[in-house]
């Protein structure tokens, strides 16, 4: 529902009720992300609500979290992986800050859907660690 | 007190981050979840130990450091506005009204829509108050960051704790 949401404008379209809510909504998700104007995906009926590094990140969550349906990736305990997830974005974050390169939508969605795949194994597994510590009281 | 003093500075950090523009375009959707690990690292910090931190010690951190975050960033969002009598939704007006325009709407929905926005949008440029915009960031700010608070503590806790795990191997 919360990756259906960044594209908001769209199922305007479909239910012209949401228009109440349109406000509302970009500001929730820009709670979330600094919704700046070049940096959303353009679709032809409107501007996704967050950023292409936002869209990977909650795209990247919601692939996993499917693919976990079928099949469960156990999360190894080795640190390298989160640092393998992060360096990229963080690597293409200061580049672009620093102006050694413009800002890519592509890379930034890739970037960040690698951190959101990798974000998932843990969420996850914090998830299901918690359930576990609430059940055994 | 004492317990909640991490969670409480790394939310104030995090309600400050929230209203500084070049801060929110670099740090983005991890301003929250980065506050809460910092959380846990401050707590690790003020009370040393080699146990691992529990999930639900990690989702009450960030859980309580997302609620502050949500609190310190609705009074600064509310006091600027105040004192500027301008914000997003003010400047997301013109846009609003061009797109209320060319949807295909009923004249006298499209009517009670740009009613109720003109009238949000009337209040803050004349007082730099709204009733209706105060109660939605409230909400908004509290459901947000709580969720995203309360995750941000559960993942973080899962890698100090697998940092703990890397460390006691070597």
């Amino acid at each position: 529902m919360w990756t259906a949401g960044i594209f908001y404008s769209c199922w305007l379209d479909l239910f012209n009720f949401l228009i109440y809510g349109y406000p509302t909504v970009k500001n929730t998700y820009s709670l979330v992300c600094h919704q700046d104007p070049a940096k959303l995906i353009n679709l032809s009926c409107g501007n996704s609500f967050v950023c292409a590094r936002c869209l990977g990140i909650y795209t990247g969550l919601l692939i996993n979290s499917f693919l976990h349906i079928f099949h469960e990736i156990k999360l190894k305990k080795n640190f390298r992986l989160v640092l393998f997830a992060t360096v990229p974005m963080f690597v293409d974050v200061v580049s672009v800050a620093a102006g050694i390169y413009d800002y890519s939508k592509t890379l930034a969605f890739i970037t960040g859907l690698l951190f959101g795949s990798i974000l998932f194994l843990y969420l996850y597994n914090g998830l299901q660690n918690l359930i576990i510590e609430i059940f055994k009281r | 007190m004492k317990k909640y003093l991490p969670s409480f500075i790394s939310g104030f950090g995090a309600g400050v981050l929230h209203i500084v523009p070049v801060a929110k375009s670099l740090a983005c959707c991890l301003i929250v979840p980065l506050a809460s690990f910092t959380a846990l690292i401050l707590d690790r910090r003020a009370n040393p130990t080699d146990e691992k931190i529990s999930m639900k010690k990690g989702a009450l951190v960030g859980l309580f450091t997302g609620l502050y975050a949500a609190l310190f960033g609705t009074v600064f969002d509310l006091f600027i506005t105040l004192v500027t009598k301008n914000n997003d939704i003010v400047a997301m007006m013109p846009e609003l009204q061009k797109m209320i325009s060319a949807f295909p709407l009923s004249d006298a929905m499209r009517t009670e829509v740009l009613n109720l926005f003109e009238s949000v949008r009337n209040d803050i440029i004349q007082y730099g108050f709204s009733p209706l915009y105060t109660f939605s960031i409230i909400i908004n700010n509290t459901v947000v960051n709580s969720i995203v608070g309360t995750l941000g503590g559960l993942i973080g806790a899962q890698i100090i704790n697998q940092r703990l795990n890397n460390r006691n191997e070597y």
